[in-house]
């Protein structure tokens, strides 16, 4: 098997004070290659949006680090440096409120393009990241507020994807939604890995979805184990 | 954020040792040179010789730099010895010490006027929780007994009381009769406040369910009630250990006006004489009474609660926003006045002194002329300004204090509790023995005990906002942490900082006439409130109206402030009560499927 792309070393969380530290998530190692999707499933409050946040690099692990390309990304106390942040994007639980509520999806995925380095033409970039995400390029013009949940969801995955990262990871995608958005957005996400070549990690709670990836990986009481 | 508790306890250890440091270095940082008027007031044979100036200071102990003086203060205080007065050369220790006793008498007499105003006030409550009847919480005759700051009240008390009807002696210490006046102008504001907040506490109490749970199980009366009463006083109990240290600072303003010899105007006479060593004493003794009300409330609260629970553990009741549509109506009146005083004054001349000494008001005149025959009308609407402006500026810097803090919210919470228990007269006359009486000086003081409510208010809007999606989401599409505080998070919680502040404007404008009055803050002749006051209560008798002016402007700034004060607690974003907010990660064994 070839080189993975992100690889998690000893990651664990941990909030508290120093005198009474309650352990969110047990240091955990496991590996994404590229190409491949990966659920993360576990109950409420096992850890797996504390796993997202870490590997997303919008929370700092208490301890572990993780690598992207061999190459460090973020780890315990250290935040991903600015350049290459580009490589890890994720893909909100509420994406109406996840993306900046007054800006055209449009505009806050320029934004993110221009300030994240990405080269190309950006007009080209987001055309064919709505079209990987099924998103109608009309609805780009909206703001998020303007946008149905299986709508702004897909304009989640869409400014996700037009950054070009290497690995997507989207925590809880499908939780708001009823059964046929959510079968129409799992198909788009699931497509991902596929269509950019790119690796997946999903975390969900939903046993049917994460039983279409290729790997599962299971958090209990903050204890990570790959179960299939 | 696993170190945040202890943050929070360095915080305030370093706080508290700041405190005593500064105490003990206040004639370090008063950076005017005392040796020199020292040796000139007391060996003016001397030539002011380096040699000389020297040995002056060796001997008041200047020498080295302000941790060494403070080390050598606090080692004499641990010593009993407070060092001597810089004006007579004498110990200060005796006269601080029998200043400390009139004030405890003072204040232990204030203490049972506010019980008795407090208990008046809950009483129709706790009826009406005895009857299972609908509870209202405190009625309106608990805001208007707290509208009136105590100088004005006890300006009030001495000019109807004592001047007018003669009912009791106007100053002086000699007998009870002296001590009723100054004890009811201190205790009705204070009881107004505690029977305010424990009749609202009660009618939140009563409200809980568990008293309809006793109710139905066919509890008594004498059950549910001193239940009640003390699931109440549980939560009121932090809140009346710093009404009686309000209580302190309020003995400055009544002592001085009642000629009264207690802790306070041993303190306003040290300021004016700068005499450092005595300030030290009087602002000693004044902490010290402060950790003792601390530590006797913190012990009631363990009597109350049963258990080493930490302050603030449990919540207050639910308090019900009472009177929302008198309260804009009174502020919206009360507004348009003071606008019609400075729309009607603001053009005429407050310094001319071009009418009769002391005359009386008429069409032309209408507040009538001061002691010098100015134009009373123009020194009041220009005194709004002197007063106002000033409140507007330090509303602003305690805003931007907030901002700024607002991103280290652990290492702020030591300097918010000192600040919060500083009355601000207190600090008024620190500053202002420290560096002179000036408008600036009485403006830092209320700087000081003005920015932690809306720092507290600011930690919070800030910690909100950072939990927002779209904020925490930010560092995905690039944006650097500075950018997202100043693009994405100050610009949402700054409108609500900005209209609690104006609210807080009143408040703020109030404390500094207190300052003003008691000389404190602006000098003559500049118009300020409190100094306008101060001027005409001298002739009171021949000339009312020279006080009836500025007292009138100064109670509708008071209403303005308590009808502000209600609008607050209407408007202002509560933190969410009902727990329903995620945990982070549920403990394992908590989970429910």
């Amino acid at each position: 098997m070839s080189a993975p792309v992100l690889e998690a070393c000893g990651i664990g969380a941990a909030y508290g004070t120093r005198r009474r530290p309650v352990t969110a998530l047990h240091p955990a190692d496991f590996a994404l290659h590229a190409g491949e999707s990966v659920a993360v499933i576990g109950r409420s409050g096992a850890g797996k949006s504390t796993l997202a946040e870490i590997v997303l690099g919008l929370r700092a692990a208490s301890t572990g680090h993780v690598l992207v390309h061999g190459e460090r990304f973020c780890g315990a106390g250290r935040t991903p440096h600015a350049a290459r942040r580009h490589l890890v994007q994720g893909v909100p639980q509420d994406a109406g409120a996840s993306l900046p509520p007054r800006v055209p999806v449009r505009a806050s995925i320029e934004r993110a393009l221009a300030r994240l380095g990405v080269p190309g033409d950006p007009s080209a970039r987001i055309r064919a990241a709505a079209d990987t995400a099924s998103l109608d390029p009309a609805l780009l013009e909206r703001t998020p507020r303007r946008l149905s949940g299986g709508q702004a969801q897909r304009a989640a995955i869409a400014r996700a994807v037009a950054v070009g990262p290497d690995v997507v990871v989207a925590d809880e995608p499908t939780s708001a939604l009823d059964a046929a958005t959510s079968a129409g957005l799992a198909d788009a996400l699931l497509s991902l890995p596929a269509r950019t070549g790119g690796a997946l990690l999903l975390v969900t709670h939903d046993d049917a979805l994460a039983a279409r990836c290729d790997r599962v990986l299971t958090v209990r009481d903050g204890v990570v184990e790959q179960t299939r | 954020m696993r170190s945040s508790g202890r943050r929070a306890l360095a915080s305030r250890i370093l706080a508290g040792l700041g405190l005593l440091t500064v105490v003990g270095a206040l004639p370090w940082l008063s950076q005017r040179d005392p040796a020199l008027s020292v040796l000139r007031a007391r060996y003016s044979e001397l030539e002011p010789t380096p040699e000389a100036i020297a040995s002056v200071r060796a001997e008041l102990g200047l020498e080295g730099g302000p941790f060494a003086i403070s080390a050598r203060w606090w080692s004499g205080v641990l010593r009993g010895d407070l060092g001597d007065s810089w004006v007579s050369g004498t110990p200060v220790g005796p006269g601080a010490a029998q200043a400390v006793g009139v004030s405890a008498t003072l204040t232990l007499l204030a203490v049972l006027v506010c019980l008795l105003v407090a208990a008046a006030l809950v009483a129709p409550v706790l009826r009406a929780v005895a009857r299972d009847q609908p509870v209202r919480g405190s009625g309106p005759a608990g805001v208007a007994m707290t509208a009136l700051p105590e100088f004005l009240l006890a300006s009030g008390f001495l000019v109807l009381f004592a001047v007018f009807l003669r009912w009791f002696p106007p100053y002086g210490w000699t007998g009870l009769e002296t001590a009723i006046l100054p004890a009811v102008a201190l205790g009705i504001p204070a009881g107004g406040l505690f029977g305010r907040l424990l009749g609202d506490a009660l009618a939140g109490a009563s409200r809980e369910s568990w008293v309809d749970v006793w109710r139905l199980a066919g509890a008594r009366r004498r059950v549910i009630v001193p239940a009640v009463v003390r699931r109440a006083a549980a939560s009121v109990v932090d809140q009346m250990g710093l009404i009686v240290i309000g209580l302190l600072g309020g003995a400055v303003a009544v002592e001085q006006i009642f000629a009264i010899p207690g802790l306070g105007r041993y303190l306003l006479g040290a300021a004016n004489a700068q005499d450092l060593p005595a300030l030290q004493a009087g602002v000693l003794a004044m902490a010290g009474a402060a950790v003792v009300i601390g530590v006797v409330a913190g012990a009631a609260r363990l009597w109350l609660l049963g258990g080493p629970l930490p302050a603030g553990s449990v919540a207050a009741p639910p308090e019900r926003p009472h009177g929302d549509r008198l309260a804009q109506w009174t502020f919206g009146t009360g507004c348009a006045l003071l606008v019609l005083v400075l729309v009607a004054g603001l053009p005429r001349d407050p310094y001319a002194i071009v009418h009769g000494r002391l005359e009386a008001p008429s069409w032309l005149l209408p507040f009538g002329a001061d002691a010098s025959g100015r134009d009373l009308l123009a020194r009041v609407a220009h005194g709004a300004l002197g007063t106002l402006v000033p409140a507007l500026v330090i509303v602003v810097a305690a805003i931007a204090i907030g901002l700024v803090l607002a991103f280290i919210p652990n290492a702020v919470r030591g300097p918010i509790e000192v600040a919060n228990a500083t009355p601000p007269v207190i600090a008024g006359v620190v500053i202002a023995a420290l560096f002179g009486p000036t408008m600036g000086g009485a403006a830092a003081a209320v700087l000081w005990v003005s920015w932690p409510p809306l720092a507290s208010h600011a930690v919070a809007l800030v910690e909100e906002a950072k939990a927002m999606p779209h904020v925490k989401w930010l560092p995905l599409a690039g944006v650097r942490p500075f950018e997202v505080m100043t693009r994405h998070v100050v610009p949402v919680v700054a409108p609500a900082l900005a209209r609690h502040g104006m609210l807080r404007l009143p408040g703020i404008a109030l404390a500094l006439a207190s300052l003003g009055f008691l000389g404190l803050g602006a000098q003559p002749p500049a118009p300020e409130w409190g100094r306008l006051l101060a001027e005409g209560i001298d002739y009171v008798e021949r000339a009312p109206w020279a006080t009836a002016a500025p007292a009138a402007t100064l109670v509708l700034v008071s209403v303005i402030a308590v009808a502000a004060a209600s609008l607050q607690g209407s408007q202002l974003p509560r933190p969410p009560r009902d727990g329903r907010e995620k945990p982070e990660v549920q403990p394992a064994d908590g989970v429910s499927a």
